[in-house]
């Protein structure tokens, strides 16, 4: 365990390095959140819709892209690259080590995004539309467990998507498509304006639940809801990290088989 | 005729000098201060159309400033370059038809396309008429070897392929001066042959002026007929490479082999390299001790064999870059 | 000073086909980015088109056709800028590995030949789906023959804002980050209703940075044409290009004097 955090350790002092890096992913977060603010001030005059008044909207935004900036996305990109040039064939039988040792590893990145866009998100919205009316403290907790399955979610998904590079050339398609899907069906906007179909199949699914599920917590939030999207946050979240246990272990016996 | 003229050339940079810590740095944003750096010091001297010159010197000091200051592309400080009667600064682009550069790390081809293709295109940026284009194409196919070649692409070339063929590149629009930095850097020595014969028929055929800079002591030794050593900006040594090679170290390196066990002592001059029973190798300072003297003064029944030799190019111009 | 111009279109058209035969190399990789990239156009036409379902009505004076028109003027144009000149935004990069030095060799304006020098495969994408866009909109008269000038005016504008970006460099370093970030600015400020900026953004993009001019002013024209208008869209493409032009010749002779912020030894 302990060489795990060690690990962490040292991920923070290369997220800080990476300094150029973070500026660029700042400047984009703020152009972003800027444009959707432009637009939903444009949109609403006032009163609601599908549920949102403007506020919440605008600080949904802020919320969904916190989740995506903070989720190692990197990984993907890690994962092709181990494959691809077969680092990885060094780790033979020890799927689980691998799997947490790059989560380890990331996790000193993430930490430094967190902190650096909760910051961003907080003060965007603060600036932009002021605060939360109704905003309860007692949700926090909810609102930081939801947050943290969300992006360990993502972060074995794309993970698992990564390891794909095993068994195909290009595996960028499927990253794509599995963005766009999150980006369709939360991020930029709350699965509440989709026609009641969708919403009741999307609430289900992981998609909506790493973006929407938590944001959703922050700018409506309700005990009921919580107790609705956490447990099910929890089953995807094993499912993500199985997904990528079995992919690689397959994956590695692929490799073996071939002779590498 | 001077092909290149160089007179009290100077540039010299205004870099920013910050200081270590969170307060000199905000203290150099306000109120920055410069430090003056002088990389090229009043530098005069001049190249006669046809000539072939080594322009050496310890890194950092000042030999790629003159070369760009020569090219156009970096302003002097001071004084003047004239480059075939052109300033380099003011003509740089009537200038730039009749000069050539191939520049180590700078590549003039597309790496995925064929050198063809790059040939192609530089006859257009260069404007060069399509029958002179094919002839200088197939005369430098033919110097350089390239036929096997030119229509793989790049990426697949060996190095000794693409350094032939960078040749080639900045040789098509026919110029009159060849800049060369570090061009057999890295290959093999059957390549380098080539390279260096390629230089000097140009320059026998065609009168090219090369002005070349290398680390490669054969390069300079085969090639040039005369050195410039450039060290802290100014120019350290001007002289003929023979003169150089011969006269610069005065010194001789004599090698024995001996038939007898036998020790030799160091005398005056004569420094011990290598000393083993049966062999001894020692150099001999020619300004005090007559390299005649020194070898009449062995028994020469003793010697089974003799080499005397100058020291190893690499060693004169060490011994040039260290000397204040 | 016309012999130039003319030298230099003819070297444009040279590295067009240099570049095209290159492109040849990168099959997949070139249809997986183009598949890429239709997907992330697919899903926000998606999340448009689920807003204005929503809504009923109008953004901001805007319709579904309107935002599709944006996006169709823009991806073509940024297409355009891109097969042509896709070493935009490698300016930066180049000032400061020195490889800008190679094409000041060469006797031809170090400005065009630099950014001529390659071409992006997936810029044929872009051009393309805004062409397929303005068919499957069953697009206007007027639409179609605002969209063929301004895919011109928008290219030569994108272009000009990301040299204007990395000339930057010349006079404080490398400002990569900065071109980049206006690049981005550019095309993302182009794909949204001219109605939600408000205030100094609208004067910002209206003047200093002429964004508004890629998408926002051809569509006005489409509804409400005027000679002066159009006459206005030209003019500004032509002056800001002659100003990124000024600008980073004037850059470049700040480079051959030696004096930048580092040390190019």
């Amino acid at each position: 365990m302990g060489k795990y955090l060690s690990l962490a350790g040292i991920s923070v002092k290369n997220a800080l390095v990476y300094r150029a890096n973070v500026t660029g992913r700042i400047i984009f977060y703020f152009v972003f959140i800027f444009v959707f603010f432009s637009l939903w001030r444009m949109v609403y005059s006032g009163n609601e819709i599908a549920g949102y008044n403007l506020t919440q909207m605008v600080w949904y935004v802020c919320m969904t892209e916190l989740v995506l900036f903070c989720s190692g996305a990197g990984i993907f990109g890690v994962m092709n690259h181990e494959v691809k040039s077969g680092a990885i064939a060094y780790e033979l039988l020890r799927p689980w080590n691998y799997i947490y040792k790059q989560f380890a590893g990331t996790l000193g990145n993430m930490t430094f995004s967190a902190s650096v866009f909760t910051l961003m998100a907080i003060v965007l919205g603060m600036i932009f539309v002021g605060p939360l009316p109704g905003f309860n403290a007692a949700a926090i907790p909810f609102i930081i467990v939801s947050f943290m399955l969300s992006i360990t979610m993502n972060f074995f998904f794309l993970m698992s998507l990564g390891l794909l590079a095993f068994y195909f050339e290009e595996n960028s398609p499927f990253y794509f498509i599995y963005q766009k899907l999150l980006f369709v069906f939360g991020m930029l906007i709350p699965i509440e304006f989709l026609p009641l179909w969708a919403q009741g199949i999307l609430r289900y699914l992981p998609f909506s639940l790493i973006t929407w599920g938590p944001a959703k917590m922050v700018v409506d939030f309700s005990f009921g809801y919580a107790m609705q999207i956490i447990p099910l946050q929890v089953i995807w979240c094993i499912a993500a990290v199985s997904l990528a246990h079995f992919v690689f272990s397959r994956g590695v016996r692929k490799l073996n088989v071939h002779g590498g | 005729m001077a092909a290149i003229k160089l007179d009290g050339l100077s540039k010299t940079y205004k870099v920013k000098v910050r200081g270590e810590g969170l307060k000199n740095t905000f203290k150099s944003l306000v109120k920055p201060e410069y430090k003056e750096v002088e990389a090229v010091k009043n530098v005069s001297f001049s190249v006669d159309e046809g000539e072939m010159l080594a322009f050496i010197g310890p890194n950092g000091a000042g030999k790629s400033t003159t070369i760009k200051m020569l090219t156009g592309i970096l302003h002097p400080t001071a004084g003047q370059a004239e480059v075939l009667g052109f300033n380099p600064v003011k003509d740089r682009k009537k200038l730039s038809y009749q000069i050539g550069a191939v520049f180590g790390q700078k590549s003039q081809l597309s790496f995925h396309l064929p050198p063809l293709d790059s040939f192609r295109l530089l006859s257009s940026v260069y404007e060069i008429e399509k029958t002179e284009y094919e002839k200088r194409l197939a005369r430098l196919t033919e110097l350089l070897e390239l036929e096997e070649f030119l229509d793989s692409p790049v990426r697949k070339l060996s190095l000794g392929q693409r350094v032939r063929c960078e040749f080639a590149a900045s040789l098509l629009h026919g110029p009159r001066i060849l800049f060369l930095d570090e061009p057999t850097i890295g290959l093999d020595v059957v390549v380098k042959h080539k390279i260096r014969d390629l230089i000097k028929r140009l320059n026998k055929e065609e009168g090219v002026t090369v002005f070349l800079t290398s680390h490669d002591a054969g390069d300079i030794e085969n090639l040039c007929r005369r050195a410039i050593v450039i060290d802290h900006g100014t120019v350290a040594v001007d002289m003929s490479v023979k003169k150089m090679k011969y006269d610069y170290l005065n010194k001789k390196v004599v090698s024995l082999k001996f038939n007898a066990e036998t020790t030799l002592e160091e005398t005056e001059g004569v420094t011990l390299i290598k000393h083993t029973p049966y062999a001894a190798k020692f150099s001999v300072d020619t300004r005090i001790a007559a390299i005649g003297r020194v070898i009449a003064g062995l028994d020469s029944d003793n010697i089974a064999d003799i080499t005397i030799e100058e020291p190893p190019m690499e060693e004169i111009i060490a011994a040039i870059y260290t000397k204040k | 000073m016309f012999t130039e111009v003319k030298k230099h279109i003819r070297l444009i058209l040279k590295y067009f086909s240099f570049n095209l035969s290159a492109l040849a190399e990168y099959r997949t990789s070139f249809l997986v980015q183009v598949f890429g990239m239709a997907l992330n156009n697919a899903s926000f036409a998606f999340f448009w088109w689920v807003l204005f379902d929503k809504l009923g009505g109008g953004i901001g004076g805007y319709g579904f056709k309107d935002v599709m028109f944006l996006w169709a003027v823009s991806s073509t144009g940024f297409g355009l800028a891109h097969i042509f000149f896709a070493n935009m935004n490698s300016i930066s990069g180049m000032i400061m590995t020195g490889e800008l030095d190679t094409y000041l060799l060469q006797p031809k304006n170090p400005l065009i030949n630099s950014i001529a020098a390659r071409m992006s495969a997936t810029a044929w994408g872009d051009l393309l789906y805004g062409i397929i866009l303005m068919i499957l909109l069953n697009a206007s008269g007027m639409m179609w023959l605002m969209f063929s000038i301004s895919i011109f005016t928008a290219a030569l504008l994108i272009t000009s804002i990301a040299v204007v970006g990395h000339s930057l460099t010349f006079y404080f370093g490398n400002m990569d980050m900065v071109g980049r970030t206006l690049w981005e600015f550019t095309i993302t400020f182009s794909i949204y209703p001219e109605t939600i900026f408000k205030g100094p953004v609208k004067a910002l993009i209206m003047t200093a940075l002429p964004i508004g001019f890629i998408t926002h002013i051809p569509l006005r024209l489409v509804y409400n044409f005027s000679w002066g208008t159009l006459i206005l869209l030209f003019g500004v493409a032509g002056i800001y290009a002659l100003l990124a032009f000024g600008l980073f010749m004037l850059g470049l002779r700040r480079y051959e004097s030696g004096n930048l912020i580092i040390t190019r030894m």
